[in-house]
């Protein structure tokens, strides 16, 4: 129950697709989504990102195909040619319910096929079609010549053309992002994916399962951030705007400052009252936190309208939303291409201006111009420019809108993260800033090793279950895992969970530190060690103290078992884990 | 963290809810540390080092309800379930160990219930609570298991009277002694609230104190809010009312900017009694004895309604203040509220809470809460002697 026990494995090369058994100990162990892609990389973790051989995986979880409230997920799996690391991403859409409903918990894919291809899956079907008239389109253009198939996930023209951070596109909007995945797509010529499916998803304990989903809702309501008339069900994740330039901690101008007076420009009021910003969101998802416009128009998230707006000094709502709107047509993740567009900012000594950015965009998809280099993110940007200091990034994922001198837990956690400068691994400004479960001091160190290392372990769960993190400002793995219990049958608590996150986040650790990561990729950019943010409104915002900094990722290599270096001390952890 | 396992221990000796002497944390960070009572901390260390978390605290309650939930449990039963909105919401249920099943090292046993939930109660040991991320998180989680506890044990004397030896002789004692009489008398308060910003927020802070002090609110539960202008002060979520310094939110009223999305979940209760009332200020606490009586009523029997304290549309009585249901945050108290509390001045939400108004300051707000408990501690207890009877 809740599991399907089958994935289909495709091999591009030889154009074959077959359904094959994922053992039970497996789906137990790993649950799906990114615990069973990255369980299902295990042979596989050492190749280039870019080697045909190396998979791609999209996984969902158990809970896909019940209505288990934000549960209609999935997680792609492979290496990233941005960061090097293992790396997966959560995306919500249709397309994980329907791969459910044919039958699959994953799709294993390899090769490399000659011509353009779309992988076509319906029900116990599935087959490879020629795409060679749907190369170069767009992601808009891709899907709706699809769209009679089912559901789709496309790459657009970034992905065809190797942009490190590509993104494979959901067919309604959502992204498989940063990490550049669509290019690991596009270099096997997979150009997209269809589904259709109409089985379901039985529950082994319905009245359980009722009680429990219960449960989730009352926290939801309960919850400021999640329904709270300020709240990201009202206003999207757009609502931190204002939160972040209140805190002085809203990334500006390439993380020079960390206050961006023309915000308001583009917080959640605004882009209500400007777009007409109407409730969007993931299928069956009550919270609805993703925004159109009165046009239908995907509206930006918070890290867009940050990074489009404060970090390259543009005060333009409408450039903003065409930005974003533009990254979604190419298929492409918007923080990095922003992020990356004010790295060259800063080394050429002008930021673009908001009627630049979209020639910029368009250059970096087809790689062309300045977008050769732009194409290959801010981290080989700035070294090829001879200023590898204006990289804001961690293991070369560039850096989300949340400035690490605001939040020491956030400054931890971007170096601990496994897939490089992230926010949602273990998401500390759940606690440092939204005061959930409970507050915690932004500006001390104090605990927070441990608590990056128990969080760490909790969204590796939630991102197996596959769940969103937005539900976590409400409901824990207390109700979590009842859901899941109700579902599968299988006795699931809190710290079980935690224990099968702990196993998740190890196994990506080893992998990373088999392919050459270690104490040296652990760190923040040295701007953030020796200048201060803005400060303001009796908020004063120092450089990090590097000593306590370097002291509590010690404590966090211990608690995680880890040597001094962040190894394994030569220990092969793969066999000890089923 | 020992800095915070003091401040804790503090916290439980001010509120009287353990005994000064059966109080122990354990916190782990890099290394594990403990504190407090040797056997307790002894547990609180062993226990917590089975678990993935940061904190916990193992102890001893000062009033012996939680024993009694236990002895009067049947004997199948492995857990209570109060129906109080705080258990319902985050605690679920209670889950406990019999002193007979308890043989060697409890530990092992207490880790595997306190992988599924917060906290557990041990015959004859005490209250274990976890924290998952702070040692404040453990105290909260105490707390509330404390008060789940106090609120159902009463509601089940009332329903079923005394049925263990030393039951009726600890609850006088507990009538008699431990608890204490309420009143606001002795506090200050500004009689009319002024204006200025850090008058408002100084002042906020200072209720909240008085609040915790005088026991109107248990563990970080709670809010507290005040109008002027366009502006709604209210406390933060998850914010101790004794610890409001830099936890107030300053909210427009017209909802131009989002800063007080970190503000309490029932901002939209506030912000609808402000915009249905005229009043200046907003109190709203968890007295136990309002949130005993809050769950008593007489239709109950011949009512179809299974979920009473979200679908009851009923306006009770208790001494002259409406009670209605209604779930918190955006679950129906800020539709139900607002249009009774005008009238009276005061509200109680089933099983939750009580929400007073001052038209002025808080004085009269805070007198108001203390009217409303004071009432239905009387009430309490003359239902208790009229079923003993």
């Amino acid at each position: 129950m809740g599991w399907t026990g089958k994935l289909l494995h495709v091999d591009l090369t030889r154009g074959t697709c077959e359904r094959r058994e994922i053992p039970t100990e497996i789906l137990h162990a790993y649950l799906g989504g990114r615990g069973l892609g990255v369980r299902l990389m295990r042979d596989f973790f050492r190749l280039d990102p870019f080697d045909p051989d190396m998979p791609i995986i999209f996984a969902v979880g158990p809970l896909c195909g019940t209505n288990s409230p934000t549960a209609a997920r999935l997680a792609c799996v492979s290496r990233s040619p941005l960061t090097g690391t293992i790396y997966d991403c959560s995306a919500g859409g249709r397309f994980a319910w329907r791969l459910k409903a044919a039958g699959l918990d994953a799709i294993f894919i390899t090769g490399q096929s000659a011509q353009p291809a779309v992988l076509a899956i319906d029900g116990a079907r599935a087959e490879l079609l020629p795409a060679g008239s749907l190369w170069g389109k767009g992601v808009k253009e891709t899907v709706a010549s699809l769209k009679e198939r089912g559901s789709v996930t496309a790459i657009g023209p970034a992905g065809e053309n190797g942009v490190l951070y590509a993104n494979i596109m959901m067919g309604e909007g959502n992204s498989i992002g940063r990490g550049g995945l669509g290019a690991v797509m596009g270099g096997k010529r997979l150009k997209a994916i269809t589904v259709q499916g109409e089985g379901t998803t039985p529950v082994a304990d319905r009245e359980r399962f009722d009680a429990a989903r219960a449960d989730v809702m009352r926290l939801f309501r309960a919850s400021p951030v999640i329904f709270g008339e300020l709240g990201i069900s009202e206003y999207g994740t757009p609502a931190l705007v204002d939160l972040m330039a209140q805190r002085r901690m809203a990334p500006t101008e390439n993380f020079r400052a960390t206050f961006f007076a023309d915000s308001g420009n583009y917080s959640g009021p605004a882009i209500k009252r400007e777009c007409g910003a109407k409730k969007e969101g993931c299928y069956g998802c009550p919270i609805q936190c993703k925004k159109a416009s009165a046009q239908g128009e995907a509206l930006p998230e918070y890290e867009t309208v940050n990074h489009f707006g404060a970090l390259n000094g543009i005060s333009d709502l409408h450039a903003i939303v065409r930005a974003n709107s533009l990254c979604n047509e190419l298929g492409m993740d918007t923080i990095s291409a922003a992020a990356t567009l004010s790295a060259f900012g800063e080394a050429r000594g002008r930021f673009p201006d908001a009627s630049e950015v979209a020639s910029l965009l368009a250059d970096i998809a087809h790689r062309s111009g300045d977008g050769e280099l732009l194409s290959l993110g801010s981290r080989r940007l700035a070294e090829h420019l001879g200023h590898s200091e204006v990289s804001m990034s961690v293991k070369s994922l560039e850096l989300p809108a949340y400035d690490p001198r605001g939040a020491y837990g956030m400054a931890l956690a971007y170096v601990t993260s496994n897939r490089g400068g992230c926010h949602l691994r273990a998401y500390p400004i759940s606690h440092e800033i939204l005061r959930k479960p409970v507050p915690t001091d932004r500006f001390s160190f104090s605990g927070k090793a441990r608590i990056i290392k128990i969080a760490e372990d909790v969204n590796a769960a939630v991102d197996s279950l596959v769940a969103c993190k937005f539900a976590f400002f409400g409901a824990t793995l207390e109700e979590y895992g009842e859901l899941l219990t109700a579902v599968t049958g299988v006795e699931y608590g809190p710290e079980a969970l935690k224990a099968i996150g702990e196993r998740i986040y190890l196994t990506e650790r080893f992998y990373n530190c088999e392919n050459g990561f270690s104490r040296k990729d652990d760190t923040l950019p040295e701007r953030f060690f020796t200048e201060p943010g803005s400060g303001g409104e009796g908020i004063d915002v120092p450089p990090v103290d590097r000593e306590r900094f370097s002291e509590e990722l010690q404590k966090y290599y211990r608690i995680r078992g880890l040597d001094e270096n962040g190894g394994f001390g030569g220990r092969n952890i793969l066999e000890e884990l089923p | 963290m020992r800095d915070q396992i003091d401040k804790y221990t503090e916290k439980l000796l001010a509120d009287r809810s353990a005994c000064p002497d059966g109080i122990a944390f354990a916190a782990q960070d890099d290394v594990l540390i403990t504190a407090g009572a040797q056997g307790l901390a002894e547990l609180a260390g062993n226990t917590l080092s089975r678990l993935n978390s940061l904190a916990l605290v193992a102890a001893r309650p000062s009033l012996p309800f939680a024993d009694f939930l236990i002895a009067r449990a049947d004997e199948q039963e492995e857990c209570i379930v109060p129906q109080d909105t705080e258990t319902r919401t985050f605690l679920h249920d209670i889950p406990f160990l019999r002193q007979k099943d308890l043989s060697g090292d409890p530990s092992p046993v207490l880790a595997k219930l306190l992988g599924n939930r917060k906290g557990v109660i041990v015959e004859g040991v005490g209250i274990v609570a976890v924290g998952a991320i702070t040692v404040e998180q453990a105290f909260i989680n105490y707390s509330s298991v404390f008060h789940s506890t106090f609120v159902k044990y009463l509601q089940d004397v009332l329903a079923d009277g005394f049925k263990l030896p030393g039951e009726r002789e600890a609850f006088e004692e507990f009538r008699s002694h431990w608890l204490r009489p309420l009143s606001a008398t002795g506090l200050d308060f500004v009689p009319s609230l002024p204006g200025d910003k850090e008058a408002i927020l100084a002042e906020i802070e200072r209720v909240g104190r008085y609040t915790v002090e005088r026991g109107l609110v248990d563990s970080f539960f709670g809010n507290i809010s005040a109008v002027a202008g366009e502006l709604i002060y209210i406390s933060q979520t998850a914010a101790s009312l004794d610890e409001l310094k830099g936890c107030i939110d300053p909210v427009p009223a017209d909802n131009s900017s989002t800063t007080g999305i970190t503000a309490s979940s029932e901002l939209l209760a506030h912000r609808k009694i402000y915009e249905q009332t005229g009043s200046r200020v907003i109190l709203h606490g968890h007295p136990k004895f309002a949130v005993v009586m809050s769950m008593l009523c007489d239709r109950k029997k011949e009512c179809s309604i299974k979920d009473c304290w979200k679908d009851c549309p009923h306006v009770r009585d208790l001494g002259g203040t409406p009670v209605v249901a209604g779930e918190i945050g955006a679950g129906g108290l800020a539709k139900r509220v607002p249009p009774v509390i005008g009238a009276s001045g005061s509200a109680i939400v089933y099983g939750h809470g009580v929400f007073t108004l001052g038209r002025e300051g808080f004085g009269e707000a805070f007198a108001s809460m203390v009217d409303v408990e004071n009432f239905c501690r009387e009430e309490y207890f003359r239902r208790v002697e009229e079923e003993m009877l």
